[in-house]
């Protein structure tokens, strides 16, 4: 009984993370009824593949608020699980274990146009999982100030190839946006900042960040 | 120990797959010796009684060892229901359930403070809706600073990657002039965040 008792937490929490019933609690109130029930059937099937389902829901709760109707909306949402599912094979194909973090962080790089193929080259740097999350969610944010795919996924890779913290790389876009003041276009700004990178990456780590770890090579950038 | 190799046809002979008149005459002979030796062998029970009990003596003192033996011994069970252990047991499952529901969050986000800034002013009233207010359009009000219709809002937010637009006089939804953004999926643009 106790066995029972102590192994209750554990099967509530699955099925707090499975099941269809925190998806529409979440949703109560705030969409349509049909709205609601897609997201959660939607939600159950992708949830049992492994992908996050946050980004459903904030998707439907996003199209009700702005006053979408409900068939646009339920659209939005399949595009969204779409984008999860090709987010996490892009990250499978990288050799990454993928967690609900790291598939969000793709699928919004996707959304902001980056495709599959350079999830997958980020994921072959050898990152770690939170510091991926991070590339990509930079990735996403460098490709929407419009730095061509190329000069996004070399720049990232540099970065997440040297082991500099995550905070380092969230700084990217503020400094592209810097040299983009200065007149050049984000294109010169991401293959500029790559060469610094990449220069200091030969020069070693700054002081006090220890020394990288060790990466695979690079691969061929689709 | 004798290094003689019999002939294959009186192997099978010794095998009891031909019999001695099967064999070729030149050899019998080799056929007779060899059921002669295998009818010398003892084929009374080997008895080893005393290395049995050698291994079982050592079997029964050898320590127990490590848990893994311990949980994977057979045992038997006996299940008794006292109903004075189903109150700790259910406070054991509650502070479980509190532990683990908790415990992703355990460490503490590191959160970035924000401030969000608008020019609008022709505006009445300026709000913020995010991913961080469930896209709520009247939970994060911006303030209007002076007669110049700039209109802000300082927020402090976890880190990680926020979409957010400023909705205008409660139906205009508008994004971020001074942030990238991103195709919503409804035809407009949302402003990203990523901190």
């Amino acid at each position: 009984m106790i066995i029972a008792l102590l192994t209750l937490p554990l099967s509530l929490l699955g099925m707090q993370q499975t099941g269809g019933g925190g998806i529409a609690a979440r949703l109560a109130g705030r969409v349509s009824p049909e709205v609601a029930a897609l997201v959660e059937e939607l939600g159950t099937a992708a949830s049992a593949r492994g992908l996050p389902v946050d980004p459903l829901i904030q998707k439907a709760i996003e199209g009700s608020a702005k006053g979408v109707p409900s068939a646009r909306v339920t659209a939005a949402v399949r595009l969204v699980v779409m984008q999860l599912d090709t987010a996490a094979v892009a990250l499978r194909e990288g050799g990454v274990v993928t967690d609900t973090l790291v598939i969000a962080a793709g699928e919004f790089a996707i959304t902001a146009g980056l495709s599959g193929h350079d999830i997958t080259a980020l994921a072959r740097t050898g990152a770690s999982a939170q510091a991926l999350t991070v590339g990509l969610r930079v990735a996403g944010t460098l490709s929407a100030m419009g730095v061509p795919p190329a000069e996004n996924i070399e720049l990232i890779s540099t970065k997440l190839r040297s082991g500099q913290p995550a905070s380092d790389l969230l700084l990217l876009p503020a400094r592209v946006q810097a040299e983009v003041a200065r007149g050049v276009t984000p294109a010169q700004a991401a293959a500029g900042l790559e060469r610094a990178a990449a220069a200091q990456s030969r020069r070693g780590p700054p002081p006090g960040h220890g020394t990288p770890p060790p990466h695979p090579p690079a691969p061929p950038h689709p | 120990m004798s290094k003689h190799e019999f002939h294959p046809l009186v192997k099978q002979l010794l095998d009891g797959d031909i019999t001695l008149a099967d064999l070729p005459p030149e050899l019998r002979a080799e056929g007779d010796e060899a059921l002669r030796l295998l009818a010398a062998v003892d084929r009374s029970p080997v008895q080893l009684s005393a290395v049995s009990e050698h291994v079982m003596q050592a079997i029964a003192q050898r320590p127990v060892g490590s848990v893994w033996r311990r949980v994977m011994q057979p045992r038997e069970l006996r299940l008794r229901i006292r109903p004075w252990l189903l109150a700790p047991a259910l406070a054991i499952a509650a502070a479980l359930i509190v532990f683990l529901r908790t415990a992703p969050t355990a460490a503490p986000a590191s959160l970035v403070t924000v401030r969000f800034v608008l020019v609008a002013p022709e505006a009445h009233e300026v709000s913020l809706a995010g991913t961080f207010n469930q896209w709520d359009a009247h939970a994060t009000p911006l303030i209007r600073s002076g007669p110049t219709g700039v209109w802000t809002a300082t927020l402090t937010l976890p880190a990680g990657q926020h979409q957010y637009a400023f909705v205008v006089d409660g139906v205009r939804w508008v994004p971020d002039p001074g942030a990238p953004a991103v195709d919503d999926g409804f035809g407009r643009r949302n402003s990203v965040l990523t901190l």
